[in-house]
């Protein structure tokens, strides 16, 4: 036998090789790709992301954005008008008209932000779903080794005329195929995928410092109509507080609203990093592909290293 | 013969005993002299109003920020992310009673200041309800965007974990430098690092060191340094102190 096909105690040598080319590539590839550091940031961004990867905390954050839109809506219908113009409201009160001026965009932008999460819901669930990050480059380096060890015990027992590990070989094989349908990769992955794809408008410094902003003309806009222009009304028409009750419940609530949507503005800022590493790393939908090629593979080429060669081969020229 | 022993005996004594009480006078003016001058276990120098140089120990008593054509006393201000000290954007406050409301004005807490050498950590709770800080040694809390911050230094730093050392503060001929990396604001039930250097010791962006000025006669100083926040909802604003009072020794 020519062309690399050596035969040795009845099976073939090339096959293990190849198999033990294969081992050594799925071992290494988390380092090739900074799994060990990537995987590990992605663990970091899915659990801090997961407080406000659910419908509840959504459908809250839509109804602080109705419940701002409402004192916007009462402070051009009845504050702004009981003040002056628009031109003497904005001299007068500049970060209440600020807030006036900008909700509009504001919100579009911020409900657009919601819708983005929430349609990846079902994404985000998914991959919390599968196994730890932290843990997968240990599913590429464990089975590669171990491919790898048992096939270059397989070819030294082959050059002692004795036959390959097949089985031990096909069995990790099989072990590498079942893995991605086992973890539900084949719908997961893909997913994953969709949703790194989608937040990755989201997560920017450019698009964190935008949000900070949005906050800061909220906030501003809210201390002003609740320190200066709602007084100023009520010295203007009598009545009270509570004769603006949009803005008194805006007022309310603002503690608990700036509390929970800025630790979404954090959590944003503090994975942005987290966010760069898990998009650095190949596409989501190749990743069962990675189990399942070197499975089939490994099986194939384990059962061709087990076939007997001619078993007739010719005389070695000596 | 014996008598020249003894008298030399005499003499002796006569000039241990004076030698003892030369001693003790100097030990007693050292003693004195404390008051000026100390060397610390570190080596460093401490210094009392009356001193020129070394290590101010004791509290920097705040003044109250005060309204006026230009703001007075002690204040705090924030730049916005993306924005330098020089240009802002400022902040604005809507809750502050300052005529630029991106002046937060400070008012002394019931420790009078911010002291050095040790720490003035917040109560546990820090928070209440509804995110407003509860400490109140340093600063009395202060409304910024409709709920109260302080500000505590700590032994470790709240963000990182990591230990920090005491504020320390040192005059050097009536210019004050220092470091306050323990000096975290807390603000709507969250931990901010406020100090400078940052406790792994770096400088990040609009971070400014200390700096200030002493009057040994008096006591007064200012006090100025800016740390940008690292991390969560506020990463990327920059924190502006001013400090402003007498100082106390410890």
């Amino acid at each position: 036998m020519t062309g690399g096909t050596q035969q040795a105690g009845g099976a073939r040598r090339w096959p293990l090789v190849v198999i033990l080319v294969l081992g050594v590539g799925l071992a290494l590839a988390p380092a090739a790709f900074q799994m060990f550091t990537r995987a590990p940031q992605g663990e970091t961004m899915i659990k801090e992301f997961r407080p406000f990867m659910n419908e509840q905390t959504i459908t809250d954050f839509r109804a602080y954005l109705d419940e701002i839109g409402a004192a916007r809506d009462e402070t051009t219908g009845a504050l702004q008008p009981a003040l002056g113009d628009p031109a003497q409201f904005a001299a007068d009160y500049p970060q209440a008209a600020a807030f006036v001026e900008q909700w509009d965009a504001i919100d579009a932008d911020m409900s657009d932000m919601l819708d983005t999460i929430d349609a990846n819901r079902d994404e985000f669930d998914g991959i919390s779903s599968l196994p730890p990050f932290a843990l997968f480059p240990w599913f590429f380096v464990i089975p590669g080794a171990l491919i790898a060890v048992f096939a270059g015990v397989s070819l030294v027992r082959t050059r002692r005329s004795r036959r390959p590990l097949t089985v031990v070989l096909v069995v990790l094989g099989v072990g590498l195929l079942l893995a991605p349908a086992m973890f539900q990769m084949f719908t997961r992955a893909p997913g994953g995928g969709r949703m790194i794809d989608d937040f990755a408008s989201l997560m920017t410094r450019d698009r964190v410092t935008q949000i900070q902003g949005y906050f800061i003309t909220i906030g501003g806009g809210e201390g002003q109509l609740r320190t200066a222009v709602v007084p100023a009304a009520v010295d203007q028409n009598g009545g009270n507080a509570a004769d603006y009750p949009a803005t008194a419940q805006l007022s309310d609530d603002w503690p608990q609203l700036l509390s929970e949507m800025s630790d979404m503005v954090g959590a944003m800022a503090d994975n942005l990093d987290n966010y760069a590493a898990v998009a650095a790393l190949p596409p989501f939908p190749l990743f069962p592909w990675f189990f399942v090629v070197p499975g089939v593979a490994v099986i194939a080429l384990a059962l061709v290293a087990r076939r007997s060669p001619d078993p007739h081969p010719p005389l070695e020229e000596t | 013969m014996t008598t020249s022993r003894s008298y030399r005996r005499t003499l002796l004594f006569g000039l241990v005993v004076v030698f003892a009480l030369l001693a003790a006078s100097c030990s007693s003016d050292s003693d004195t002299d404390d008051s000026s001058s100390d060397t610390t276990a570190g080596g460093s120098t401490e210094t009392t109003a009356a001193g020129a140089s070394g290590d101010l120990v004791g509290t920097f008593g705040i003044d109250p920020g005060a309204d006026g054509t230009d703001v007075t006393g002690s204040y705090f201000r924030m730049v916005q992310s993306g924005g330098t000290l020089a240009d802002g954007p400022f902040v604005p406050n809507g809750d502050s009673t300052a005529t630029d409301q991106t002046y937060t004005l400070l008012e002394p807490g019931t420790g009078g200041g911010l002291t050095t050498g040790q720490f003035q950590p917040g109560p546990d709770p820090l928070f209440d309800a509804d995110g407003n800080a509860l400490a109140d040694a340093i600063i009395a809390p202060v409304t910024f965007f409709g709920v109260s911050f302080a500000i505590t230094t700590s032994e470790t730093d709240p963000e990182t974990g990591d230990p920090v050392a005491e504020v320390t503060i040192t005059n050097e001929d009536g210019t004050l430098t220092g470091q306050t990396t323990a000096v975290t604001a807390a603000y709507g039930g969250q931990e901010f690092n406020q100090g400078v250097p940052k406790p792994d010791g770096s400088l990040p962006g609009e971070s400014a060191e200390v700096s200030g000025t002493y009057d040994a006669e008096t006591g007064d100083y200012t006090l100025d340094w800016s740390s940008q926040i690292v991390g969560g909802s506020f990463d990327g604003f920059t924190g502006v102190w001013h400090l402003e009072g007498t100082f106390a020794e410890a």
